[in-house]
């Protein structure tokens, strides 16, 4: 008999060796049954079907996102309750009336009009803050991301998503990257910075860096989504073809020309399961919370700013600096710029604004198309720029900025080209 | 006393938190990382205990950001209870887990979840026979319907810690032929 002295901690060996005694001692493996969750699941993974089922439950999300938030709130509701009622209510109860500086920058700054300054009669040209800033967040955004949580938690807890991870596998790999990297790129959609968040998984360095830039860069959020949707429903197709070409291209380039490895990631696809109410209510709950808290107080705030820039005459000065670019490169009106600064700190907000200059009717189609995508692009929202100042080195931060601006001016470019042999820019 | 929540990604512990805390919980992010983990209290013989769903792991030798907090939560809370969430189709892989926060001396409840999927998959297991070697608490569970969260409960206060030493001598010891292959010293050492 042999006397044994254990040192705890055991190695991984022991570990192993007495896990396999207790298994055999306790539990049976028997014959398994070919139930209806290992169909459906086969069903869902296998290209064949697999690709047809993706498509079908994408519609369904996107078709209940632009239903649900844009058609059913924003449209039926929203935009009358706003428009109708609370900008006229302001309008004749807030203090100053039209020209006076304060109420400029609260309700109405208006706009020209052959020389005579008349008031805005709805919210996306009205500019203030507590017109167009509470629009935007409570009459566009937040059916949108509502929406868009509301089926991202119930796919997220069927255990769609780990599939569809596997089903984009082989074409993601083209580009280097893994079938993973759909996850945080459906969450982006959602918000950036959960996105972001997701990026954690990933093995190394260079995948991490790859995941975020292209997040960054190339994925609007459901805030932007939802007002752009509202605003240029007809362009949706093109603005995300024209992304997702940006995606695929530049994520081909920086694998490329990043240095470092990456590994093939072994992901757990866990058994479909049926989503419970309290679960999702949840989720729902702290994303959409989450997201208000972020929301609210920089879309006032980049109202407030852009406001008094207008007022200081600061935003005109930039508009002249910046113009000969904006319109030489880019081919979009120096008007822009309004939109591009508050961009930084709210892209809903920034597309909220370009509603206001397509109002006054100062942009063509292509010009519209081309700002939306600008604004997509040209940098992170501030929320998930302090994210990737957490996630990444100093390094990777110029490296990521760097590839930002790079991006910028060579798609923001290429589509001005584009649209100049079209002959439309 | 506090609960810890520990266990594999995926095993439906996000499930498991919310069934067990009550409307008012926290998302906290731990310091200096930008991993959060989710507290909230539970009702435990009529006081309020504080619940934490530590971040998913898959072993407590730190492989990402997310394991290398599980394992400083669990290191900073050394007065908690662990309810290690296993899930039961795949026993073994969790047991590791559940072995490595047994041996660091912390009173442990198992609770084998996804009972549902490890029925669907014709996989038997015996939990009194389980118990009994562990000599910790084992409770089936499917976390999705709320099947055994009261007996769970229940056991949280019977829980002690155990020496791995009785878990190897109820098992029928530690094969010497797994360790002995080892080779590296510091491992543990057979004695005639």
């Amino acid at each position: 008999m042999k006397e044994k002295v254990v040192k705890v901690p055991l190695s991984v060996d022991e570990r192993w060796d007495l896990i396999e005694r207790i298994s055999k001692q306790t539990v049976e493996f028997g014959a398994r049954k070919h139930t209806l969750k290992d169909a459906i699941a086969e069903l869902t993974v296998k290209p064949l079907t697999g690709i047809p089922v993706a498509i079908a439950v994408i519609y369904g999300f996107w078709s209940f996102f632009v239903d649900f938030a844009g058609t059913l709130f924003t449209d039926g509701f929203m935009v009358r309750l706003f428009d109708e009622h609370w900008l006229p209510w302001l309008q004749s109860v807030f203090p100053g009336g039209l020209g006076n500086k304060f109420y400029a920058l609260m309700v109405d700054a208006g706009h020209l009009e052959e020389g005579v300054r008349v008031a805005s009669d709805n919210c996306f040209e009205a500019f203030g803050v507590l017109t167009s800033g509470l629009f935007v967040v409570f009459g566009v955004v937040l059916w949108a991301v509502l929406a868009f949580y509301l089926m991202f938690a119930i796919l997220e807890d069927v255990g769609y998503l780990p599939r569809l991870a596997v089903l984009v596998d082989t074409v993601l790999h083209k580009i280097g990257l893994h079938g993973y990297a759909i996850v945080p790129t459906f969450l982006s959609l959602g918000c950036n910075v959960p996105g972001v968040t997701a990026t954690r998984p990933l093995e190394t360095r260079k995948q991490r860096f790859m995941m975020m830039t292209l997040l960054a860069i190339f994925v609007p959020c459901g805030a932007q989504i939802g007002i752009m949707q509202d605003l240029v429903p007809e362009m949706m197709g093109w603005i995300f073809l024209t992304l997702a070409i940006g995606y695929l291209g530049f994520g081909f380039i920086l694998n490329k020309i990043v240095p470092g490895k990456s590994p093939e990631i072994i992901m757990d696809v866990p058994p479909y399961q049926m989503p419970t109410l309290r679960n999702i209510g949840r989720k729902l709950w702290i994303r959409t919370s989450r997201f208000l808290l972020v929301a609210v107080p920089f879309v006032l705030l980049g109202c407030l700013i852009v406001g008094l820039m207008y007022l200081t005459g600061a935003m005109d000065w930039l508009a002249a600096v910046l113009g000969p670019l904006l319109m030489g490169w880019f081919g979009v009106p120096a008007e822009t710029v309004a939109p591009l600064i508050a961009g930084f700190l709210r892209k809903d907000l920034a597309v909220g604004m370009l509603g206001g200059l397509m109002e006054q009717g100062i942009m063509t189609t292509f010009q519209v198309f081309t700002s939306v995508i600008l604004l997509c692009i040209y940098f992170p929202c501030l929320a998930t720029f302090a994210l990737m100042l957490k996630e990444e080195n100093w390094k990777e931060i110029l490296g990521s900025l760097a590839s930002l601006i790079a991006m910028v001016f060579v798609y923001g470019g290429l589509i001005h080209l584009v649209g100049i042999m079209l002959g439309v820019a | 006393m506090k609960i810890l929540l520990m266990g594999h990604p995926n095993v439906g512990k996000s499930v498991f938190f919310n069934r067990l805390t009550g409307a008012k919980v926290f998302e906290s992010n731990y310091p200096g990382t930008t991993v959060d983990f989710m507290k909230g209290w539970m009702r435990l013989e009529g006081e309020d205990v504080e619940l934490i769903d530590v971040p998913g792991a898959f072993s407590l030798e730190p492989k990402d950001r997310a394991e290398e907090v599980a394992v400083k939560m669990l290191a900073e809370n050394r007065d908690s209870v662990v309810v290690c969430v296993l899930d039961a189709s795949k026993i073994e892989r969790g047991l590791y887990l559940a072995l490595e926060i047994i041996e660091r001396g912390y009173p442990v409840v198992v609770a084998l979840n996804m009972w549902d999927v490890a029925e669907d998959k014709n996989i038997k297991i015996e939990v009194e026979k389980l118990e009994q070697i562990l000599g910790v608490p084992v409770v089936p569970t499917t976390a999705i319907s709320g099947e055994g969260f009261k007996e769970l409960v229940s056991k949280i206060t019977e829980a002690a810690p155990v020496k791995i030493e009785k878990i190897i001598e109820t098992a029928g010891g530690v094969s010497v032929a797994a360790s002995a292959g080892e080779g590296e010293g510091g491992k543990s050492a057979a004695v005639s």
